[in-house]
């Protein structure tokens, strides 16, 4: 039957003594190479006073290591054509280099270079602290993203999730480059990280190269377990936040299960239902969600009838348990009372009658067919590797999609029941203050 | 031959008896998917006077339900084909494309068929797009980043310029459209005359020709859309615009100008001068000077717009207010050198040979490929641009870059906006930093 699982392609996966976990896929075809690095760290191993420092340190790997002085990583990757990039999450770190195929020893060398040696000096911590005092500002123009960060606040008292990866003002304002030095040898190594090697290439030369290079690291690298536990949320916590911006907007969140507890995949059921997508089954490069969803729930009771201009959900399932959300952005003249009640009314229903049969028929098409070329080309294949690695073990993501296939009306019913529990949520919203200066064209 | 067959530099093209072109470009070696889509004249530039904002939405609503299927029912049948349909509205042109796997390019080119040549513009689909153009609106104000771009264009186009405007329209001209206006724009602009259609696929020329004759047989309009007449980018004197946008966190700065059209022989060197001032990634000036040797802001970068009646090219950066001023300066002394000083050859070679080396990476999947198809088939490049655009880009001198760049890029004649939480930022400097 066409389309029923990821076309993920064939991969030789094995653990060097040090620690490092490699996934070799070569597809001889490809005109590109792609090299990822995943680290199990992110904002939750940060700490008050620290929270930040995954991205900071993020930002300092391409600023020097022992055979790559500073600026170099950038030009030996892009001069020849290639490009490169990394982001934080909450729970894990990736750094990449696509490149000719021709050239993919030069991502290799790096790699293997700032794995456990980037120098992280004074000069070039201090000076990448006015860059991501910039980033965060950047992100604080837009209302979203206040309304996110203020909503895991909100969620988490005591686990870090309830900061945003790229942490806190006053900490990126006060973090010394000794701090975040200790922090980058206690967690990034070999026995952290996995190794993703993607493209055209011959997998037996890279791999007595990825031997070699990566294999004399020293086997450091910890990803110690976090201990905060949250307890669950016992009653309502709300906020709302005022500031520039264009129509009300309104976030709700119900705390979601861990990626490795039994009911993820119908809570994905249910993401799917409501906001029409799974980021973890869409054919996009990364996990972008793409565009609207007119068969989805949220858009037919809030974009249909002119309530909202836009309206989504969104669970992502993360090593620890986190937030399912649903929020939507007001058409202009409607309150936000009305949009949450809404809502409510949604969830409500779901939770009650659990999804039609045509609309699990319609996740089942979704999930099958979304991620067909999601293998395509090597930089998609390295992502998505790379991702499924930091969720569980080889093959996880068949037994993932295997699990959302099985779900059926009852058990949706029962997790959407158990999962908006009335009383149980965080709930943000923001009101656009300020006048418009706008003069027309 | 066969690799010239195979080869996705490489298009093919034909015109049919009714004017529409058809450019076929081949799948990237061991891709499963395929990409294709319709370009029309349709863009902004053809908006009616007062009803601005007409062309963008009818690029929105139409793709919503088409043919026989409702909006509800469209989405369901990409769902089922694994398929996602995209559209894209510019000032000269309007995009409705497909893409998904190849094994279902035949009903997925029906569903576009439907999406160009029948789409149904149901008033909710109509009222939707309207109140989300709205909040559009409200965005483009409210936002520093847009709120820069927007003054920008505005100081450097004149009054009826498509380039001058987002597209967008305002309150007034969005509330005053209806389903008449979008179905007349819609069977003038959806011509097959003056439109391409694109596929990126393993299939051949002859095979996409068959297909396209099935399920394209004819047009709403077989005449070509006329030209809207366009007035050259005015050329003011240097400008500088603050506008204070209160309770932000970021300031944003747009310093940019005129910029001549695609087609112009000096095409390669502005390019190659956009690529070294701030296009190339990590390795251009700005991201260099600004952010990595400075430390001075997060995001600094520059782009060419070379469309075909007229372009633009601008220089940008977001910083806090408290350094705008020192990242004003800077950007604006970059502009300067790229217009008067000669590229060092260290300098230019590098940044030359990471833009052809970059070329497989455009290359990995059918819809990366596919943009270098549409841009070809769109400005009428000939079918070996992309293979012979190594040779082209090494034929150009530091000199010729400078020549080219100089009136360009001239800061006597550039503006400078600074849109953000309020900080006087100085005049922006003539003479060296």
């Amino acid at each position: 039957m066409p389309g029923t699982a990821p076309r993920s392609p064939a991969a030789k996966r094995f653990r060097l003594p040090n620690g490092l976990q490699v996934i070799l896929a070569p597809r001889p075809e490809s005109p590109t190479a792609s090299v990822w690095v995943w680290y199990r760290v992110g904002s939750k191993n940060e700490w008050p006073g620290v929270t930040g420092a995954s991205h900071w340190v993020e930002h300092m790997l391409f600023q020097g290591s022992p055979k790559f002085g500073k600026g170099e990583i950038d030009q030996a990757i892009v001069e020849v054509g290639g490009t490169l990039n990394a982001f934080t999450d909450t729970d894990f770190t990736a750094y990449f280099s696509t490149v000719p195929k021709e050239r993919l020893a030069i991502p290799l060398r790096i790699e293997a270079d700032r794995m456990t040696r980037a120098l992280l000096t004074d000069r070039e911590v201090q000076r990448e602290r006015t860059v991501i005092h910039s980033e965060r500002e950047g992100n604080e123009n837009w209302p979203e993203f206040r309304v996110d960060e203020e909503l895991y606040q909100l969620a988490f008292r005591h686990h870090p999730y309830r900061w945003e990866p790229l942490g806190r003002k006053e900490d990126i304002r006060s973090l010394t480059p000794e701090a975040l030095r200790e922090y980058y040898h206690r967690f990034y190594g070999p026995k952290n990280a996995v190794l993703v090697v993607t493209g055209g290439y011959d997998r037996s030369s890279v791999e007595r190269t990825v031997r070699s290079s990566f294999g004399r690291l020293p086997a450091v690298g910890a990803d110690p377990v976090v201990k905060e536990v949250e307890p669950p949320l016992t009653g309502e916590r709300r906020a709302t936040l005022r500031g520039p911006g264009t129509t009300p907007l309104v976030a709700i969140g119900w705390r979601s299960p861990a990626v490795h507890d039994p009911a993820t995949p119908a809570t994905i059921v249910l993401d799917v239902v409501l906001g029409g997508e799974t980021r973890l089954f869409s054919s996009g490069a990364s996990w972008g969600r793409g565009g609207e969803h007119p068969s989805s729930r949220l858009y037919q009771a809030l974009v249909d009838p002119a309530l909202a201009v836009r309206a989504a959900s969104e669970f992502r399932p993360r090593v620890h348990p986190s937030l399912f959300t649903v929020s939507a952005q007001a058409a202009a003249g409607v309150t936000l009372d009305r949009i949450e009640a809404t809502i409510r009314k949604e969830v409500g229903r779901l939770a009650r009658r659990g999804p039609t049969a045509e609309e699990l028929a319609d996740v089942r098409t979704k999930v099958r067919r979304g991620a067909e070329l999601a293998y395509e080309g090597a930089s998609r294949t390295g992502f998505r590797l790379g991702y499924f690695s930091m969720l569980g073990p080889a093959g996880y993501e068949s037994t993932l999609l295997r699990r959302i296939l099985a779900v059926d009306r009852a058990a949706a019913r029962k997790r959407a029941a158990e999962l908006f529990r009335p009383g149980h949520d965080v709930v943000v919203r923001y009101e656009p203050a300020g006048e418009s200066d706008d003069r027309g064209p | 031959m066969t690799a010239d067959r195979n080869d996705p530099l490489l298009f093919s093209r034909l015109v049919r008896a009714d004017g529409l072109t058809i450019v076929r470009q081949p799948s990237p070696p061991g891709s499963a998917g395929f990409a294709a889509t319709y370009v029309a004249p349709a863009g902004w530039a053809y908006d009616p006077e007062g009803r601005e904002g007409l062309a963008v939405v009818t690029s929105l609503v139409g793709p919503s339900a088409a043919g026989r299927r409702d909006r509800v029912a469209l989405a369901r049948e990409l769902d089922r084909l694994g398929g996602s349909l995209e559209r894209h509205c510019a000032p000269e042109s309007a995009e409705v494309g497909v893409s998904g796997p190849a094994s279902e390019l035949e009903p997925l080119l029906g569903l576009l068929a439907d999406v160009v040549l029948r789409p149904r513009f149901e008033p909710d689909d109509l009222e939707r797009v309207r109140r989300q153009m709205f909040e559009r609106h409200l965005r483009e104000a409210t936002q520093p980043g847009h709120r820069a771009e927007r003054e920008l264009l505005r100081a450097v186009f004149p009054k009826g310029s498509p380039y001058r405007v987002s597209g967008l329209g305002d309150h007034r001209s969005v509330a005053r459209l209806r389903r008449e206006d979008v179905r007349r724009f819609h069977r003038a602009t959806s011509t097959s005359d003056g439109g391409f259609l694109v596929l990126t696929t393993s299939r051949s020329l002859e095979n996409v020709q068959r297909s396209a004759s099935r399920l394209f047989p004819e047009f709403p309009s077989e005449h070509p859309v006329g030209f809207p007449r366009v007035a050259a980018a005015s050329a003011p004197r240097a400008a500088e615009r603050l506008v204070p946008m209160a309770d932000r966190t970021q300031t944003e700065i747009r310093i940019g100008g005129g910029a001549p059209p695609r087609s112009d022989p000096r095409f390669p060197a502005l390019f190659l001068a956009n690529e070294v001032l701030g296009g190339r990634s990590m390795l251009n000036r700005l991201f260099q000077h600004v952010r990595e040797q400075r430390g001075l802001a997060y995001h600094a970068s520059s782009d060419l717009e070379a469309m075909r009646w007229g372009g633009y090219w601008l220089a940008q950066a977001g910083t806090g207010p408290e350094r705008a001023q020192a990242v004003v300066a800077l950007v604006a002394e970059e502009v300067r050198r790229i217009g008067t000083r000669l590229i060092p050859q260290t300098e230019l070679d590098r940044i030359r040979e990471s833009t052809i080396g970059e070329i497989p990476l455009a290359l990995e999947t059918a819809g990366d490929a596919h943009e270098l198809a549409v841009d070809g088939a769109y400005h009428g490049l000939s079918e070996q641009y992309w293979r012979e655009w190594p040779a082209l880009l090494r034929s150009v001198s530091s000199r010729a870059i400078r020549e080219a760049a100089g009136p360009v890029y001239d800061p006597a004649h550039a503006t400078t906006v600074v849109a953000g939480p309020g900080t006087p930022v100085a005049p922006v400097p003539r003479r060296a930093v």
